[in-house]
């Protein structure tokens, strides 16, 4: 095994750890965190799809789980995620699109490990890997640099937003667009399904008690990188010896008690 | 006129929300929207928005065609309670600032000058969830007053807040109207706030009444005879 065999793996980790909380802790404040659940399954069609063409399949992953969350909008029942309807839409995408990447798998004829898709192979990482993890951490500060008090606007208050003239829908689509390529750039770290739990936990940890959007960024990211970058380093122990990607999810869980308990803290300040 | 609403009407779902609406709103008027639930407040505020498509009628303001960028410029919403996300990590001072978001012409006031006249500048680095009921509702009205609108649209912004609170944000408006802006402010209130306005139009999809509180409050006791508001 060569000495290094670990270096990529734990770059991936860290650099995943670091964009899905981001990227979650934008998601739970514009209520729309349903989003990375829709996307992280809807991306599987595209996957096989490009595979079977020869293409790039993270662009396939990318397109297929933005129309997804497209689809589900055109089909949810109002403009603000949560009304009565809009889970059983949200539910049947997900479902829809993820047994249509099922399907597609043997009706293509492509050869896919569809367990490392869904759960993961973090030690298989390799330099692609790395950089579609960057260029999609590259994309994420770019929204935030360019869009950041517009992002800001629409979390507080989406219906002054559009009132003000702000483009919502450009801004939600562009939301959506860096969530797909976040989480199919976490997929070979913790797969497209454990995805979810890297983006909400160190979210809720993180919001409880930040004076700014700003700093409830960087938290999310601290604690994620933490967490990932702890997990993979328990998970290649001899002595324990597990698949990183569940593990960091199990991890996760570790996180709501401590997320319970500051959100309690911070309502007594 | 500031805001001249004719013949407004709009569909929502089957029926109409607001029937053949007209009235106008002189510069430096508070006036109060009242009705029942249901009625078309909010759906009035949020025409005169241009959020909701016209089914006929028009609305102008200052002699601009609502849905133009000059309306857009010259009007400002301060929504409901309901549609904030009042645990968003955001400081009072910041929240404010975001009135100024598309605009580079300044409101009446700046971002402290706001905070100083709805009494909130020694709260404005706290966070938005820090703040009481009351606190918040004059935190969002002093996002209102930083955007260079003459049009102010306040959607039931004494909804469950204190009678102290209330009376201090009646006084405030008041500031506002005599400095010369036009306030229309949706309300559920019957009682004697009504006579802090100087007009108040009574709507339940049609308008029922546009007059002086005390006119107004004789013609309601007519309509309660009548069953059809609530009280």
């Amino acid at each position: 095994m060569e000495p290094l065999w670990w270096l990529s793996p734990f770059l991936l980790a860290l650099m995943v750890g670091a964009l899905c909380p981001i990227a979650g802790t934008l998601l739970l404040v514009q209520r729309r965190l349903f989003l990375a659940n829709l996307v992280s399954h809807a991306v599987l069609p595209g996957l096989a799809v490009a595979l079977a063409l020869g293409l790039d399949p993270g662009l396939g992953g990318v397109l297929s789980g933005v129309g997804g969350a497209a689809l589900a909008e055109r089909f949810s029942r109002g403009e603000r995620p949560g009304q009565v309807g809009d889970d059983a839409v949200l539910n049947t995408v997900l479902a829809g699109f993820l047994g249509l990447g099922v399907l597609l798998i043997p009706l293509l004829r492509i050869r896919l490990n569809l367990e490392a898709v869904l759960f993961g192979d973090l030690l298989a990482a390799a330099p692609t890997d790395l950089g579609r993890s960057a260029l999609a951490l590259l994309a994420m500060l770019l929204l935030l640099g360019l869009r950041y008090r517009q992002l800001v606007h629409l979390g507080v208050d989406p219906l002054g937003a559009a009132s003000a003239g702000l483009p919502v829908r450009t801004l939600r689509l562009l939301l959506t667009l860096v969530t797909a390529f976040t989480i199919v750039s976490a997929m070979t770290a913790v797969g497209v399904v454990l995805v979810i739990g890297l983006m909400g936990a160190p979210a809720l940890l993180a919001l409880p008690g930040s004076f700014s959007l700003r700093q409830a960024l960087g938290r999310a990211a601290l604690i994620g990188t933490g967490l990932s970058g702890a997990g993979f380093v328990l998970a290649v122990q001899p002595a324990v010896n597990l698949p990183p990607g569940p593990l960091i999810g199990v991890l996760c869980l570790g996180l709501l008690p401590m997320a319970s308990w500051r959100q309690q803290r911070s309502g007594n300040d | 006129m500031v805001l001249k609403v004719s013949d407004l009407s709009v569909q929502r779902g089957r029926g109409l929300a607001l029937d053949h609406v007209s009235f106008a709103l002189p510069a430096g008027s508070l006036t109060a929207l009242v009705g029942p639930n249901g009625a078309g407040k909010s759906t009035l505020l949020q025409a005169i928005e241009g959020q909701l498509p016209l089914t006929s009628g028009a609305i102008a303001i200052d002699g601009h065609p609502h849905t133009s960028a000059e309306a857009r410029r010259q009007r400002a919403l301060m929504p409901q309670r309901g549609e904030i996300a009042w645990t968003f990590p955001i400081r009072v001072r910041e929240l404010v600032a975001l009135g100024r978001l598309t605009s580079q012409r300044a409101g009446c006031c700046d971002v402290e000058a706001a905070l100083q006249r709805v009494g909130l500048a020694s709260l404005a680095d706290r966070r938005l969830d820090q703040l009481s009921g009351g606190q918040q509702q004059r935190a969002l009205l002093a996002r209102t007053l930083v955007q260079p609108a003459r049009l102010l649209l306040l959607d039931e912004p004494c909804a469950a807040i204190d009678p102290p609170t209330r009376t201090e944000l009646l006084r405030v408006m008041r500031q506002l109207s005599d400095a010369g802006l036009t306030l229309l402010v949706s309300s559920h209130d019957w009682g004697q706030d009504l006579d802090a306005y100087d007009r108040v139009l009574v709507l339940d999809r049609r308008l029922l009444a546009d007059d002086t509180p005390l006119k107004v409050r004789q013609a309601l006791g007519d309509l309660r005879v009548g069953n059809h508001c609530c009280g």
